[in-house]
């Protein structure tokens, strides 16, 4: 298949805490593969390495076949390729939203202000922001700043798109619209990385989810797999709690 | 004092009362302006993470060894000091005879710079980590991350703190009178040597001085206001959109779920 990430024997240590030990996975053109896990299991870590704002202690990532762990592999053209959404937002809060959208395509891929405004709008119409360009990031609800923040990701027409919990920093009646966004972008083939607590998003939307505990890799498989029928215990223990705590009555 | 020594002095020495203050405007103005470049410059540099290249990292560390050298001396030593070291110093080591004018703002910029170092560097310290991540995620390195995002908002966190500076430097301009630089102070001692009065010279030269820091204070706050936009923004109407409003949005997902 022609996968885009590849992950190979990845490990990632803070002093002599082993955070990450031996990931292997790999995420192919059109997918969208969830991870899952306990917090603290290194999920954001894992996303944070694959894009290098983290640096694995070792292993590989291939990025077309390229490892972009290699110092001559070009960082800043690489980090281009995917997009990132955080649990934060992390909005350019001395922008408006427009120019949330246009800075990095002028500034990184350097087109000029016209085209960038015009791949600009086409995302904020697609996360229904669009009558927002004006607003400065502090004017918006956090439902629509994570919104804002996909289109400005969009905007620079990455291959895959990473998530980190997405919609854990939102209000409960602001989580339906990021995730609808989400799953329209889902549909029009767009390769999708998402951290998430959302299991039901993972359940409807995903190709493959993998499930990590403690720095590993426990299980992955298809939804169906590791919903309905997980082979290891610790899925299911994780599950069982998980969707006690959705459901407290 | 009599009133009318105090009128006539005003109305004879006007010009050079003026004139005096003219200078001490412009050197405190371009003299913060600099400074603020140079502090701004050196706090980024001091802020620029440690490469992992060895070579790299030894030339970053050296680098960042002179510029706290240059922060500790400037700021650790009377400007007044340093004016007659930089001013003499320069005459006598290397023959340079500089222009008064030019000594006087170079004098008050690079104090300014070493000030400002300092400020800048704490600014960019407390900008929100996720504003780096966010800005290297979408390709940036740390100059454009620097220029595009994180500079901006330290000038804007920064601005009070530089319009104390610029306040300061209208007063300690005065300073500049023993390379003999024609601001306000040295123009105000030359009308006391003619009209062999003291009080009355020095609380009209006071005066100037207030109404500049206290409308300098005013403006700053103006351009503050300014740097942070309209309370409110306007909503573009438009119907092109797939998703008009957050309550459209969660009614969909709820259609969806059904
Ligand atoms: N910069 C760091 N320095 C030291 N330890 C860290 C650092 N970042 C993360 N860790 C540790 O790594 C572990 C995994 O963290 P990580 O944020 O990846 O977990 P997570 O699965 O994303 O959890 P959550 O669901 O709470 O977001 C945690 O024990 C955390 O304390
Ligand atoms: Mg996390």
């Amino acid at each position: 298949m022609d996968n885009i990430i590849e992950v190979r024997h990845l490990s990632k240590s803070f002093g002599d805490n082993e955070i990450l030990s031996d990931i292997n996975f790999a995420v192919n053109r059109g997918e969208v593969v969830c991870i899952i896990g306990a917090s603290g299991s290194g999920k954001s870590t894992l996303l944070r390495c694959i894009n290098l704002l983290e640096k694995p202690s070792g292993g590989e990532i291939l990025y077309h076949d390229n490892n972009v762990l290699d110092n001559k592999h070009d960082v800043y053209a690489y980090r281009t390729k995917l997009g990132m959404v955080f649990q934060q937002f992390n909005l350019f809060i001395n922008h408006n939203v427009l120019s949330n959208c246009t800075i990095g395509q002028m500034k990184v891929l350097h087109r000029n202000k016209e085209e960038a405004e015009e791949v600009a709008m086409k995302y904020l119409r697609v996360v229904g922001m669009d009558q927002y360009i004006n607003a400065k990031p502090r004017q918006l609800s956090g439902g629509m700043k994570q919104r804002v923040a996909i289109a400005r990701a969009l905007s620079m027409e990455p291959d895959v798109l990473l998530f980190d919990e997405p919609t854990s920093a939102l209000d409960p009646e602001m989580v339906g619209e990021v995730l609808t966004v989400m799953k329209d972008l889902a549909k029009t083939g767009l390769t999708m990385l998402v951290v998430t607590h959302e299991m039901g998003f993972a359940n409807e939307v995903a190709d493959r989810v993998v499930f990590m505990d403690q720095g590993l890799i426990a299980e992955e498989g298809t939804p169906k797999e590791i919903f309905n029928n997980p082979k290891q215990e610790r899925t299911r223990e994780f599950l069982r709690r998980i969707l006690r705590d959705a459901k407290p009555e | 004092m009599t009133w009318s020594s105090f009128i006539k002095i005003i109305v004879k020495y006007w010009p050079m009362f003026l004139r005096g203050a003219g200078v001490t405007l412009y050197i405190a103005i371009i003299g913060t302006i600099i400074g603020a470049i140079i502090g701004l410059i050196i706090g980024t540099i001091r802020t620029i993470p440690l490469p992992d290249n060895k070579a790299k990292r030894a030339i970053l560390k050296v680098i960042n060894t002179l510029l706290s050298m240059y922060v500790e001396v400037f700021r650790g030593t009377p400007m007044i000091v340093q004016a007659m070291v930089i001013y003499y110093g320069s005459l006598m080591l290397f023959n340079i005879d500089m222009n008064k004018m030019f000594a006087g703002i170079f004098i008050i910029s690079i104090n300014t710079g070493a000030y400002t170092a300092e400020i800048v560097r704490g600014g960019i310290i407390s900008v929100d980590k996720g504003q780096f991540e966010a800005s290297h995620a979408i390709g940036m390195n740390h100059i454009k991350t620097m220029l595009y995002v994180v500079l901006p908002q330290v000038v804007r966190n920064i601005l009070p703190a530089m319009g104390n500076e610029f306040v300061i430097n209208i007063k300690d301009s005065s300073v500049l009178n023993v390379i003999s630089v024609t601001e306000l102070f040295y123009q105000t001692s030359s009308v006391t040597g003619n009209v062999f009065r003291f009080f009355e010279p020095f609380l009209i030269a006071s005066i100037i001085y207030l109404v500049m820091t206290l409308t300098v204070t005013r403006i700053l706050r103006l351009i503050e206001k300014k740097m942070d936009g309209p309370e409110n923004f306007n909503v573009i109407p438009g119907n092109q959109m797939q998703v008009a409003r957050p309550e459209d949005m969660v009614k969909n997902s709820e259609q969806t779920r059904h």
